[in-house]
């Protein structure tokens, strides 16, 4: 049953994945394509997002109206995401004053601590007989644009680091620092930073739909801070 | 007894009279007691009405008497209580007496007093309504109460303080009627409970002493009553938005606060977080809203927010508002909005919309992405039309309906999530009427002008075209002659005739021209001196020769167009027979000497041999020698059909030769035009071919002399075909020579005299360059054989010169109209 879904979020994911490979090849110079500008790869990456976004957000309505909360959870319980303890900022003006490189670094973090669990999360979701195909074939279609995402922005942030001819630095601790550094000027933001290992164990923890909102949540940061940073890169590309 | 009645009545009368007079001035009314009153037993007053003054002015007296004495007195203060009144102070008033009280009014006339009233003042008593009422809610233990309190009404002695009133209090809630009643007793407070929370009553009182009536009721007074007080209900929380993504605002309505101050605060936790916190700016978003700045706004974290209502008798608490500041987006509208319209190549004209995003919101960190969705609809219309349009700031709206007042809006939201903006006020634009409209107008305006000219164009052509159409078509006959009234002929009216006939009537010129053209006969007798002139120059040979050459000059006035027509038309059979005809009588008479017919074997003389034939018969002459005459001769014709006058005795002159006598002064009258005429064909004839044939009836008319009956005789035919001429002579006989002689050719155009009346002197036409000067002599000289038989013998050359003809051509035409009088 879960195998025609299976298949069908396989192509997707295929044909996904080829536009972004497509993307990821054609290089400046190589005369086999027209040559991307940053701006481009910038809005194609932002684009990805949005769409990722938009899938959670039909896959959060879905499950939410598949497993409604309980009913000792009136309104939304304070739902604690396995990544609300990376520092990440929370507003516009943290973003911008965020060094670039720190911020492509928070994230290509934030989806890379959200690979594992997806597919994990894939894995599970599978057992849930009474989700809708449409579901699943979501949540699957979800882990594999993570990923080419996560791809995309590695790149975009290679282009655009030759673009600015800036040392992109990706040396974790170091990044951790300069986070640390920053999580003091943050307001709100939160302080405790978990491992991979603690990261996955708590979205083994959460409900489905939970997992989904903080996913979702995410994903609009991951969008946001793209802008963010198209806009940082570029100023004057219709920002 | 009669004269006593009427006295009586006089008297009577008079005493009317008298009274009615003094009416003005009499007894004064009688006045009534209206009232006694005693306020509080002690004292008492009295108030009476006056009755009517009689005109003059009054004094009222108050009297009384007491039940236990005789006396009577008088009212002791007639100012305390006021006009018409009098007051019994305390010493006046004794409570066990009965007083009688009487009113007497005075004037100068008299007096009248009112009916005793009997005052027992015990029984008068009513005091003045209680003053000074005033009321109070007291809320004590949840439950309310109201408090009046009041004043005993003032006395006018204000010594006497002691008295004891009852009271009484009544009271309802404003807006109904009927009033609950309460006796308070003798306390001038009272204290009513269970009321109704949140009504507004309405309290009088009114006192009583112990003896006597209930006072009026005091001036009503109100109050309102609280309502309960409880704890405030829940406040509701509206709304959170955010207009930029940087800041939000949360509002929420207040609760129902009891009718006791009630303070609402906001509170929140965020996410993940136990501690709670307070509204940080309640006064920057209005009231009931609490303001979070930028470093009270965190992204991706929920706040859960609470709002707070407290007062006296507790607090109360909304539910809990969950927000995630991202998904509360909504920004302001659009901005700078502007609407202009322009016109593409096509001329069509389009809108273009241009706008900004709203001032708050920072599009350009990439903080804030907008889209944008616009709608518009006509004026009039029901139904928006909503277009998206994405990020861009602009938008071209195209197939819009011209001459229609649009109504554009646009509005707003962040991409992906958030809320649309409110619409943008209401822009106006009016989309002008199609110019494709105007276009039209002018493609009307060109298409009526140019149909215009066409028609114009058209009418000229056919006033003017029939030249043109001569050229294209063959010509027309017109009914020249066939349409002659013949009335007018009778009546002998050439010039009406003619002028019915004139060229206009005639068919147009040119059909003219090519018949004198085509038909030109010229006989060339003495004037070539073909002839011999001393052959006896008899009369009949120079008629003949008038007749010839009256033939020619017949030819163009005779309307020449019918002619060939005819010609077609009888051809067949009529002008088969006819020409039977003619050659029978030819024969018969052998008098027709004058063959002027056209030779038969001569192909361009063949269509002549019928024209004239049917030229008779279009003359319908009523001469039966017509035809006869006609085949000699069209001139005959032309005299019998233009000149009535003359023709009337023309034809039977020339049809008998015999009677040549008589035709010849006939003749003579033509002579002139002829010439003319001859004159007029020559000018326009362009080539001509000239026949001239030596006549061969010789023998058939005996009376002519061989010689005399050389003739020549030059037919124009056809202008397309050389000139020829054709000299015939009697010699050779049945030899027809045909010379065509295009250069040296001379043109015969005037008839200078008829010799022996049967012989016509031609004149060389002077016009013609070619003409020899010679030849006038020649033709003064046509009188003398010699030379007129000189002449004979030049005869071959007599054709006019194509050339000269054409050079005269195209300047004479001619106008019949021009030779009209002569034929008179």
């Amino acid at each position: 049953m879960a195998a025609a879904p299976a298949r069908a979020a396989g192509r997707a994911d295929a044909v996904a994945a080829l536009a972004l490979l497509w993307l990821l090849v054609c290089a400046p110079g190589n005369a086999g394509c027209h040559p991307l500008t940053v701006a481009d790869l910038f809005d194609r990456v932002i684009r990805h997002s949005g769409r990722i976004h938009s899938l959670s957000t039909a896959l959060y309505a879905e499950l939410e109206k598949h497993f409604p909360p309980r009913d000792n959870e009136l309104g939304r319980p304070a739902r604690k995401c396995h990544t609300s303890g990376m520092l990440t900022p929370n507003g516009k003006e943290y973003a911008q004053k965020i060094p670039r490189e720190e911020l492509t670094h928070v994230i290509l973090k934030l989806l890379q601590a959200w690979k594992e669990p997806l597919s994990h999360f894939n894995q599970h979701i599978e057992h849930h007989q009474e989700l809708p195909d449409d579901s699943l074939s979501k949540a699957k279609q979800i882990s594999n644009m993570v990923h080419e995402l996560k791809t995309g922005v590695e790149k975009v942030t290679e282009k655009a680091r030759f673009f600015l001819q800036v040392e992109l630095l990706f040396l974790f601790p170091i990044q951790m620092q300069s986070m640390g550094i920053i999580s003091n000027s943050l307001n709100g933001m939160a302080s405790s930073e978990g491992t991979g290992l603690s990261i996955s164990n708590e979205a083994n923890m959460m409900s489905d739909s939970d997992f989904i909102h903080c996913f979702r949540r995410d994903s609009n940061k991951v969008q946001s801070y793209l802008k963010i940073l198209k806009c940082r890169i570029m100023p004057e590309n219709s920002c | 007894m009669k004269q006593r009645f009427i006295s009586s009545v006089q008297i009577i009368f008079q005493l009317a009279l008298t009274t009615v007079g003094l009416t003005g001035q009499s007894y004064p009314g009688k006045p009534q007691i209206i009232r006694c009153r005693s306020l509080e037993k002690e004292t008492f007053s009295c108030w009476w009405k006056p009755g009517s003054d009689g005109g003059l002015p009054n004094n009222y007296t108050l009297f009384y008497s007491k039940d236990s004495e005789e006396k009577i007195y008088e009212c002791p203060d007639y100012l305390t209580s006021g006009p018409n009144s009098c007051y019994f102070d305390k010493n006046h008033t004794n409570p066990w007496t009965t007083y009688i009280i009487t009113v007497t009014a005075t004037n100068e006339i008299g007096s009248n007093s009112s009916d005793p009233q009997h005052v027992d003042v015990t029984s008068i008593v009513q005091p003045d309504a209680p003053v000074n009422l005033s009321l109070e809610t007291n809320v004590s233990a949840n439950l309310s109460y109201l408090w009046a309190k009041w004043s005993p009404p003032p006395l006018a002695d204000a010594s006497s303080n002691s008295h004891v009133y009852h009271y009484e209090l009544r009271l309802k809630p404003e807006e109904k009627e009927e009033w609950e009643t309460v006796s308070v007793g003798m306390q001038t407070h009272y204290e009513v409970s269970s009321l109704k929370a949140g009504v507004k009553y309405s309290v009088q009182v009114r006192c009583m002493l112990d003896l006597g009536e209930w006072s009026e009721w005091s001036s009503e007074r109100s109050i309102q009553i609280p309502k309960e007080q409880l704890p405030p209900e829940k406040p509701i929380i509206i709304k959170c938005r955010s207009p930029e993504k940087e800041t939000f605002t949360c509002w929420w309505k207040p609760a129902s606060d009891g009718g006791l101050l009630t303070k609402h605060t906001l509170l929140y936790s965020k996410e993940g977080e136990e501690k709670v916190y307070e509204c940080p700016d309640y006064k920057t978003a209005g009231p009931n809203s609490c303001y979070f700045d930028k470093k009270h706004t965190s992204f991706w974290t929920i706040y859960n927010i609470t709002v707070r209502a407290t007062n006296e008798m507790g607090s109360n608490v909304s539910d809990p508002h969950y927000v995630d500041v991202t998904y509360i987006v909504q920004p302001d509208p659009p901005v700078n909005i502007t609407l202009e319209l322009k016109k593409s190549i096509k001329r069509k004209p389009y809108l273009v919309l241009t706008w900004s995003p709203p001032p708050l919101a920072d599009v350009r960190s990439g903080w804030l992405t907008l889209e944008y969705e616009l709608r518009l609809k006509p004026e009039e219309g029901e139904e928006w039309e909503t277009i998206f349009v994405g990020q861009q700031t602009q938008c071209k709206m195209f197939s819009l309906n011209p001459g229609k007042r649009y109504i554009v809006q646009i509005h707003c939201k962040p991409d992906h999530h958030g809320l649309w903006s409110e619409w943008s006020p209401e822009m106006y634009i009016e989309i002008p009427t199609d110019f494709r409209v105007k276009d039209m107008v002018v493609w009307i305006i060109v298409g009526v002008l140019s149909s215009l000219i066409c028609l114009i164009m058209s009418w000229i052509m056919i006033m003017k075209g029939y030249r043109m159409m001569a050229f294209i078509l063959p010509p027309v006959p017109g009914p020249k002659i066939k349409g002659i009234d013949t009335h007018l002929l009778e009546t002998g009216k050439s010039e009406e005739l003619l002028s019915a006939l004139g060229c206009h009537g005639f068919p147009p010129t040119s059909d003219c021209e090519e018949l004198l053209i085509e038909y030109l006969e010229v006989e060339d007798s003495e004037d070539q001196q073909l002839m011999p002139s001393h052959d006896t120059p008899s009369k009949n040979t120079k008629i003949m020769l008038k007749e010839t050459d009256s033939d020619s000059g017949r030819g163009s006035c005779d309307s020449p167009s019918l002619l060939p027509v005819k010609c077609r038309e009888s051809r067949s059979l009529p002008s088969a027979l006819q020409t039977q005809d003619v050659r029978a009588k030819e024969k018969k008479g052998g008098k027709g000497s004058w063959d002027t017919r056209c030779m038969a074997s001569e192909q361009k003389t063949l269509p002549c041999e019928s024209i004239k034939t049917c030229t008779w018969l279009a003359a319908q002459l009523p001469s039966n020698q017509a035809a006869m005459f006609a085949y000699h001769s069209t001139v005959e014709a032309f005299k019998i059909t233009l000149n009535t006058t003359n023709v009337n005795n023309s034809p039977v002159l020339v049809g008998n030769e015999e009677n040549h006598q008589s035709l010849y002064p006939i003749a003579e009258t033509v002579y002139d035009d002829v010439e003319k005429v001859s004159e007029m064909e020559y000018s326009k004839t362009d080539q001509t071919t000239v026949q001239v044939r030596q006549n061969e009836h010789s023998n058939k008319s005996p009376f002519l002399n061989p010689k005399l009956m050389d003739y020549v005789e030059v037919h124009k035919v056809r202008q397309d075909e050389e000139p020829t001429l054709l000299l015939k002579h009697k010699e050779n006989s049945g030899k027809t020579k045909k010379c065509t002689v295009p250069g040296t050719s001379k043109e015969y155009t005037k008839v200078s005299t008829v010799v022996d009346h049967h012989i016509l002197v031609l004149l060389p036409d002077q016009r013609s360059q070619n003409t020899p000067v010679s030849q006038e002599p020649v033709a003064e000289t046509s009188q003398n054989p010699q030379q007129s038989q000189a002449e004979k013998n030049t005869s071959y050359s007599t054709t006019t010169p194509s050339d000269s003809r054409r050079d005269t051509s195209g300047s004479d035409y001619m106008d019949p109209s021009s030779f009209m009088p002569s034929f008179k």
